[in-house]
Formats: C-alpha cells, structure tokens, sequence
C-alpha cells in the first residue's frame, strides 16, 4: 500500500516537473507578449502592461487577418488531404500485401531520408513551368502525399484486428465500404493524433513555402514571424505577441482532438 | 544541364497546369517591385524614395516588400537564380556588399549592368568596387557600413578618461583603456560573438587587405593583418575584458542594456542604440581603433548594402530611373534617411547636406554625421570576392581555441587548409 | 477458381489504395531525386557545372568541415533519441492510467512544446541559455555550478543546449504517437494480466512493449531520420553557423551553407545529402532487423 502511494507520488512529481518544464518557455513567451521590448531584452520575467501596444504594433505592421487566413487555408486543406491519402496507403500497404509492394514501401522509407534542400530547386522549376508560384496548390501539394503519415498509419494498422475485416467481408463489405464504415471509426485516435502532427506541420512549415511563396499578401505567418524576428531592432514584444496568436490555433486543435484519445478504444472494440 | 531540367519540367509542368487552383496575376507595367529585409531602416528609406519618385511620376507604383529576412531573400534569389526561373522575381533587390560577388559570379547575366546608365563616380568608390565585375558596375550603392567606436561617455568618465584619449588609437591601447574601465567602473569593454568575424574583418579592412589577393588566390597564411586582428582579438579574450553573446538579440541587449561599455560597429547600429531614448547624452562615437601596424587607418567598413537590378525584371526602364533620379543625385532624401534611419548613404554629395553637418544631442553634441563622412572616404577599399564565407566559417573553426591562447600560426595554417578546401 | 478471383481482387485493391499517393509520390519526389542524383555528380560552383564521376566523393573523404558536421549528427542522434524515446514512453504509459488525476492537464503541457512555434523557441531558448539567462541563474542558485556557463559559447555545452532544446520540444510528440497507440490496446487484457498476478513492471515489459513495437519502431525510424537531418534548431540557435567552431553544425546545416552561404555547389550539397540518405538507410534497416516479426502469421 505504502509503496503504491509513494510510487504515485513520486510519478506525479515527476510529470509536475516535466510539465513545468515543458510549459516554462511557452509561459515566458505570453509574459513576454505582455512587455516592451526593453523589458524582455533584459530578461524581465514577469507580467508587464505592454500588452494592448504590443498587439498594436503588431495588427499595424501586419495584414494580421490575411496572414492568418493564408496559413489556415494553407494547413487546412493539407491536412484533409493528407489524411485521406495516407491513411488509404498506409491501410492498403498493411492490409494487401505483396512482395512488389513491400520493396516499393521500403523504397518509400528510403526517400523520406532525402533532406527536403536537396528536392527544392527541380521542385521549384516543376511549379514555376506550371506557372503554379506563388500560389497555396504549390505550397500544399507536395505535402499531401507524406510518406512519413503512410508509414505512421501502416504501423497503427498492425493494431487493427483482421477479425473485424474477416466479419466484414462475411457480410459482404466492399473493400472502400470496409475501409470507411469500420476502419475508420475504429482507428479514431490514429486520425486525431495524426490531424495534429499535419496540421501542427504544415502550419509551422517553413523552407518550401518560403521559396515558393512570393507575395506579401500570400505569405505564411510562420514566415512573417521569421522575418520580424531578423530585423535590426525587432520589437520583441510585438514579436511574441504575434507568435502566441500563431501557436493559438494548433493550440485549440491539440485541446479539441485530446479527447479522443480519452474517448479512445477503452473495450469498445467489441 | 539546363536542357534537362527544361525538358522534364515541361512534361510535369503540364501534368500540373491542370491542377491549377490559383492563378498568378502578372506584374503590371509600371508596378516596381522591391524586395528588401528589415522594415525599420531598409524598408522605411526605400519607401521614403519611393514616395519621392512616385510624386513626380504618378504612373508608376512601387512595391516594397519587407516580409522577407536577408537570409530569406538570399535563399529565394539563389533557389530561383539556380532554377532558371525569374517567376515573381523583384525588380530591384538589396543585396549585402560582401557576398554581392557571389551572385554576380555565380549567375552571370542574372543582374541588369547599371554603370552604363549611372555614374558611378558620384558614390563612394569602396562601394562601387564591391558590386563591379570585369569593368561593368551592377549596383547603386545604399547605406555605408562606416564603422566607429561607439562608447558610454558615462562610464569613459567615471574611468577617469575624456573622448579625446579615444582619438586615432590602436585597439592594444584600446585593452588599456578597457581594463581600466572594468577596474573602475565594475563594466566590461566588449561584447562579442564566437560566430560572428565582424570585427576581425573590420580590423584587417583597416589595414587595407582581405582574405584573398588580387588575382583571387587565398591570403591567409602570410596575412599579417589578420594575424594582428586574431592577436588583438585574442588579447581582449586574456584580459578578459569581454562579455561572450550568441545571436543578434544577446549581443545588442549587451550594450543597449549598458552592460558594455564600447561597441566597435557600423554606423546602422545607431537605429538600435538610440532605441533606449533615456540613454540620450550617454553616448559618444570615436573613431574605430587600427591595428598596431603600418598601413592600418583609423576607418574601416562593417556590412552596408545596394540595391541591385534584376535583368528579368519586365520594368528595367523605370527601375533603372528611378535608382537613378532619387538614389543617384536626391541630396535632399539622404538628408532625410539620416536623420530618420540613421542610413548614412553612400552618396558623395550628399554629405555637403545641412543633416550631414548637425551635430547629435543622443552623442553628446558631436558632429557624428560628419565625422562619419569624413571616415567613409578613409575606408580602404578592397574586394571581398567570392569565398568570404568559406574563410569566415574556417575562421570560426578555430576562434575558440586561438581566445584560449592557441598558436597563431598553426590556427592560420587550419584556417588556410579548410578554406582552400572548401574553394574547391 | 474462386481463390484466384479472390487473389486478383486482392491485388486490383492493394494496388488502388495506394494509388493516389505512389501517383503524387512519383509526381514530386520522383523527379526532384532523379535531379539530385544527377546532380551529386556535378562539380563546379554556381551554374558552371561539369561532369565529375566521383570527384564530389572524394572530396567528402577530405573535407574536415564535412566530417566534423557527420560526427556532430551522429553525436546528437546517439545520445539525443534514446533519451527522448524512453522518456516519451514513461510520459505515455504514466498518461495512460485512467485513475490519474490532471492528466489532461500534463498531456497538453507535455505537448505544448511541439507546438510552440520554432521562432518562439528558438528566441525562448536562446535568452534562456544567454550567460545571464534563466538557466544559468538557476543552476547557480541550486549551487550546481560555480559561474555562468558560456552555453552557445563554448563548443562542448553548445551540444549540450542543442540537445535539451530537442529533447524538450520532441518528447511530447513521441508520447503522443505512444498514447494513440496504447488507447487502442484492449484494457481486459491487462486486467486478466493483473488478476493473475503479474506485477506491474511486468505487465510493462511483457504485455505492452511488444504490443506497442510497430509504433515504437515507427517513432526510433522517424526520430532517426528527424535528428539525422537536423536543421531548425542548429541553424536557428548559432544564426546558421552551426558553431562555436562548428560544434553544433549538422550534415543538413552544411548542405543548406553549401547551397546558401557559401559559393554555391550545388553538385556537393547534393552529394552530401546522398550521405544522408545512405546513413538513414543503413540505420532504418538495422532497426527493422531488431524489430521483424519473428513469429510468421499462421
């Protein structure tokens, strides 16, 4: 007995402290959202009254609306995509196999190794031909067919019971009907976790849409941050401000989908 | 090469054409477009000619585009340059002076000439020399990276000195006067990063000579100015005068914060000091220091940029005109962009300006602006190439180990070995 | 006859499900790798590019810069993904106790790193590794070390910095995966487990490990070739330098200066990534090795 309450303890000890950990420099990002520039350079830690003028600054020096729309439309229909792509070729690389198809999945493995600098320039003339630069097709794209999420639901589908497919096909499910009407609820936490990691990712992503992007009015807000933070005299405040708006969103996406895991597949498999 | 990439480009090219979602509006004619990095000093000066020029030509717009990092636009211009495509490429773009060979070498014909349209005898000729190649001139030069000591006349007094004992000294006399300063005022001289070779470049720009000879071949191991500036640099690490920094915001919170007491940098550091308006009165520039050789001035250079023509752009003309009308001959706008920014242009004439000869309340009184422009026409001019990155980087290698006492000379043979390597 | 129209359905469905995604693979990976593969052979700076059969691997053997870049990844990925992976996994299954309070709560904080935007993080972390940053004031407080630590300033606590920063904003993406996949593991079976007397530890080490071996091994591959490539946080935090003398620079660092910073060489870069891709390779294949199905389906 003893031991069981002493082994909590120290397990709530332990996550209390990680999660501090964890939670430290997100907290010092609001506080800093908070205060003026000045403040944060020397190392002010505490709540400040620079909040209304940071967010300010900030709503005049950037299309914050527009910005904020790009990156929402931008990582929205890439992670619809995403998902329905690669969830479709992870199950049907688990679920029909063959010896073809085995060596092109470890082939596949084998390209997600290749650094994305080494694809970006035949990736940009590809757009740049189909007169496609500039736009949110050539940022999304690319980023839908993820090898990186087919692996991710082929390794989750190793966990979904052939018995449920077998009764299935006794009852005369087509494949697709299969895959919609009893995979696809029961692998609801995979989806959840897998809508957070692509939207997470394709909300912060970077290198590509910085090439490919060309226009102020069709930048990402990941890129606006990136260049406020290179000025000469960045306004700090104005800075973080704007960078706890851009992590709300995956933010309330994480809070949203969380519950499924909860939810989960506590029995409710049978 | 080139073939290659044209021919299956086009196949997928089309394969792609007919998914398009969005088009992409062609620029219009008579709409220049620039591409420049930090909204504050470059974005805000461009605009402020843009506006001039746009005044007495109302048919034609210009569009500064701000939202880019350098780093960004460097990766674009050189993905896109590399590509073959010129598809939303600006038609003006600021590029930094030191690396401006790179791109002139590495993408021939990518950038318009300019020295046939514009005389380039009207801007500092240090300047011009950075962004010329076999004799033809690509830029119109923008802010000068002029360097100067800037110091807290507080602490300076507090140490027992005056601005005069800062006056045409060499950096060794410089560790002097910093000891005595951290003895008396509790504060350290300097604060430097291990990944930054500003100030080591600024030191042997002083006495005239780069990293390469002139017919491009690596001058490193017989470099007698880099070897004073790695001693000097190494010296100010021994009498631990130095406040280590990483990054940009460390390094100006040093000094702004009033941690430091001296900043040896460029005259566009002054945006950034006169930040802190409650500092007003407790500055003062000084010359920057040369190094204890014959040869070496009391000028020198850190950073400034051009703006630079894009051979693809569709509104060359206009461009062309407009670099021409308010870059190249408003004296007036640079008056302007002094005082404003604090952007010391390269504009020779611009000096005879009524800003130019103000004095500055923030620096104490001192004529700053025209002690700068007295130093800018001392600054030896020399050609940055194209490696410099290369031996910056081999000289990173091996700073921690040279500030801890290391072998000069061995360090220089290191520096000398990987930078040939890497020039391959 | 009715297996092989069985067969062939079997087949004709494989072959459809992946469809889309093998036809946007090819569309944009295919030609970019073909590229890059031509291009590892080029030699020349900027666009003049010529033909160098293997010159570009030769000079790998002599490039000290590229060889400090390999040693520096493979030291973060050695030391860097166990810890992250084992901590992940303790997160997970102590987040997966039902009777737990505030799991919520530690959930979304062990998560909230990941989505800390990186220029948050990177700003964030730097002014917390400054000389007279938050860590060094605290590690003096707890009298753990006598005078600040030069952290980016130093070669040696650099790595250090690097791969904290990683440990911290990774972690909770791993436990993540581990989560969804331990939710879906039936909770009876743990339950018969525990009436019949196995202790906790065991029921760990023999009922959920090997049930949570697909995505275990799907998060050591990934985490592998994440820390192998190794950008954001390397360039971000040493202003793309990757130093103090090149301590923190990484294989994917050096090939972003080879096409950005330095005199172009685009042939080189490509070469380097190749190494990339050749490392991942041989480590991903190891990894599949240690966690094949040993026991063949009936």
């Amino acid at each position: 007995m003893i031991a069981t309450t002493l082994r909590r303890g120290l397990v709530y000890v332990l996550l209390s402290i990680a999660a501090f950990i964890s939670v430290f420099p997100f907290l010092w990002m609001m506080i800093g959202a908070t205060n003026t520039s000045a403040e944060i350079i020397r190392g002010k830690v505490s709540f400040g009254s620079a909040l209304i003028a940071n967010a300010t600054t900030f709503f005049t020096q950037v299309d914050a609306v527009r910005i904020f729309w790009n990156s929402g439309v931008i990582a929205v229909v890439a992670t619809v995509l995403t998902l329905a792509i690669s969830s479709l070729a992870g199950y049907g690389f688990e679920m029909f196999r063959s010896r073809l198809r085995e060596r092109i999945f470890a082939l596949l493995l084998l390209l997600l190794s290749i650094p994305f600098a080494a694809m970006m320039v035949p990736l940009f003339v590809m757009f740049s031909q189909a007169k496609l630069v500039n736009t949110f097709a050539a940022v999304i794209l690319p980023t839908i067919a993820s090898i990186f999420i087919i692996f991710y639901f082929r390794q989750a589908t190793k966990a979904f019971p052939s018995e449920l497919r077998d009764a299935a096909k006794i009852d005369g499910l087509k494949e697709w009907q299969i895959f919609l009407f009893v995979y696809l609820p029961v692998m609801r936490s995979t989806y959840a976790a897998a809508t957070i990691i692509v939207f997470m990712s394709n909300w912060n992503n970077y290198l590509w849409p910085l090439i490919v992007l060309q226009t102020a009015e069709n930048k990402t807000i990941t890129l606006i941050l990136s260049a406020l933070t290179s000025a000469y005299t960045p306004d700090y405040g104005m800075i973080l401000f704007g960078t706890v708006l851009a992590t709300l969103p995956t933010l309330v996406i994480f809070f949203l989908l969380q519950r499924r895991f909860v939810e989960g597949m506590l029995g409710a498999v049978k | 090469m080139n073939r290659i990439i044209t021919r299956r480009g086009r196949l997928l090219g089309v394969a792609l054409a007919s998914v398009s979602l969005l088009s992409v509006a062609a620029a219009s004619a008579g709409e220049i477009s620039v591409w420049v990095w930090d909204a504050n000093f470059n974005g805000n000066a461009m605009r402020e000619a843009a506006a001039i020029y746009t005044a007495d030509h109302p048919d034609v717009t210009i569009n500064v585009d701000d939202t880019a990092s350098q780093d960004d636009i460097r990766a674009k211009l050189q993905t896109q340059l590399l590509a073959g495509s010129t598809d939303g490429l600006p038609d003006i773009v600021l590029i930094q002076d030191d690396i401006a060979q790179k791109y002139l070498q590495s993408f021939p014909g990518a950038f318009e000439p300019l020295s046939d349209k514009i005389d380039m005898s009207l801007f500092a000729s240090y300047k011009v020399a950075a962004a010329t190649l076999d004799g033809t001139s690509y830029s119109v030069p923008f802010d000068s990276g002029v360097t100067g000591l800037f110091y807290r006349s507080d602490y300076l007094e507090a140490a027992g000195f005056t601005a005069a004992d800062l006056e045409n000294i060499t950096w060794d006399k410089l560790v002097e006067i910093g000891t005595t300063v951290k003895e008396k005022t509790g504060h350290l001289l300097l604060d430097l990063d291990l990944n930054d070779t500003g100030v080591l470049r600024m030191m042997m720009q002083s006495a005239g000579e780069w990293y390469f000879n002139e017919d491009g071949s690596l001058n490193i191991v017989d470099n007698a100015p880099l070897k004073k500036a790695l001693e000097t640099y190494a010296k100010f690490y021994q009498a631990d005068l130095v406040k280590p920094v990483s990054g940009w915001a460390e390094y100006t919170g040093a000094f702004t914060s009033g941690e430091v007491a001296m900043v040896p940098v460029g005259v566009w550091i002054t945006a950034t000091i006169k930040a802190n308006a409650d500092q007003s009165g407790l500055w003062g520039v000084a010359p920057i220091p040369r190094l204890d050789m014959e040869g070496s001035v009391n000028a020198s250079n850190q950073g400034g940029s051009s703006w630079y023509v894009l051979a693809s752009s569709d509104n060359k003309e206009e461009s062309v005109d407009f670099l021409k009308t308010v870059w190249g001959g408003d004296v007036d706008f640079y008056q302007k962009i002094l005082v404003n920014q604090g952007a010391v242009g390269s504009l020779l004439s611009a000096r005879e300006g009524a800003a130019y000869k103000e004095s500055d309340e923030f620096f104490g009184g001192a004529p700053v602006w025209q002690n700068f422009s007295t130093w800018l026409s001392q600054i030896p001019s020399v050609d940055y190439g194209v490696f410099t990155a290369e031996v910056d980087a081999a000289i990173q290698a091996q700073l921690p180990t040279i500030i801890q006492g290391g072998d000069i000379d061995a360090a220089l043979e290191a520096i000398n070995s990987q930078s040939q390597q890497q020039m391959q | 006859m009715a297996q092989t129209r069985l067969d062939r359905r079997e087949r004709i469905n494989g072959w459809l499900f992946i469809a889309p995604a093998l036809v946007l693979l090819g569309l944009f990976m295919v030609y970019p790798i073909v590229w890059s593969l031509w291009m590892s052979f080029q030699v020349g700076k900027g666009m003049n590019l010529s033909f160098g059969g293997f010159a570009n691997i030769m000079r790998l053997t002599q490039d000290t810069v590229f060889q400090r870049a390999l040693t520096n990844t493979f030291t973060f990925f050695i030391v860097q993904v166990p810890i992250m992976i084992v901590l992940a996994l303790l997160f997970a299954v102590a987040l997966n106790d039902a009777t737990l309070k505030f799991r919520g709560l530690f959930r979304t904080a062990i998560f909230l790193p990941c989505v800390t935007s990186l220029i948050a993080y990177s700003t964030v972390f730097k002014s917390m590794f400054a000389s007279d940053g938050v860590i060094n004031q605290a590690l003096m407080a707890l009298h753990i070390i006598s005078g600040p630590i030069a952290w980016f300033g130093d070669p040696f606590w650099a790595k250090i910095a690097i791969i904290i920063a990683i440990t911290w904003r990774w972690t909770g993406y791993n436990m993540i995966f581990y989560l969804a996949a331990l939710q879906n593991i039936d909770r009876s079976i743990y339950e018969a487990a525990r009436i019949d007397g196995v202790p906790a530890w065991a029921r760990f080490r023999y009922l959920t490990i090997p049930m949570l071996k697909p995505v275990i091994l799907f998060t050591t591959v990934i985490s592998t070739i994440g820390t192998l490539q190794l950008f954001d946080e390397v360039y971000n935090f040493t202003a793309g330098t990757g130093g103090p003398a090149d301590s923190t620079l990484t294989l994917s660092l050096y090939i972003y200066n080879l096409t950005f910073k330095f005199m172009p060489s685009f042939g080189y870069s490509a070469t380097v990534s190749w190494v990339i891709v050749l490392v991942v390779a041989i480590l991903s294949f190891l990894q599949f090795l240690v966690a094949r199905d040993r026991r063949r389906k009936p």
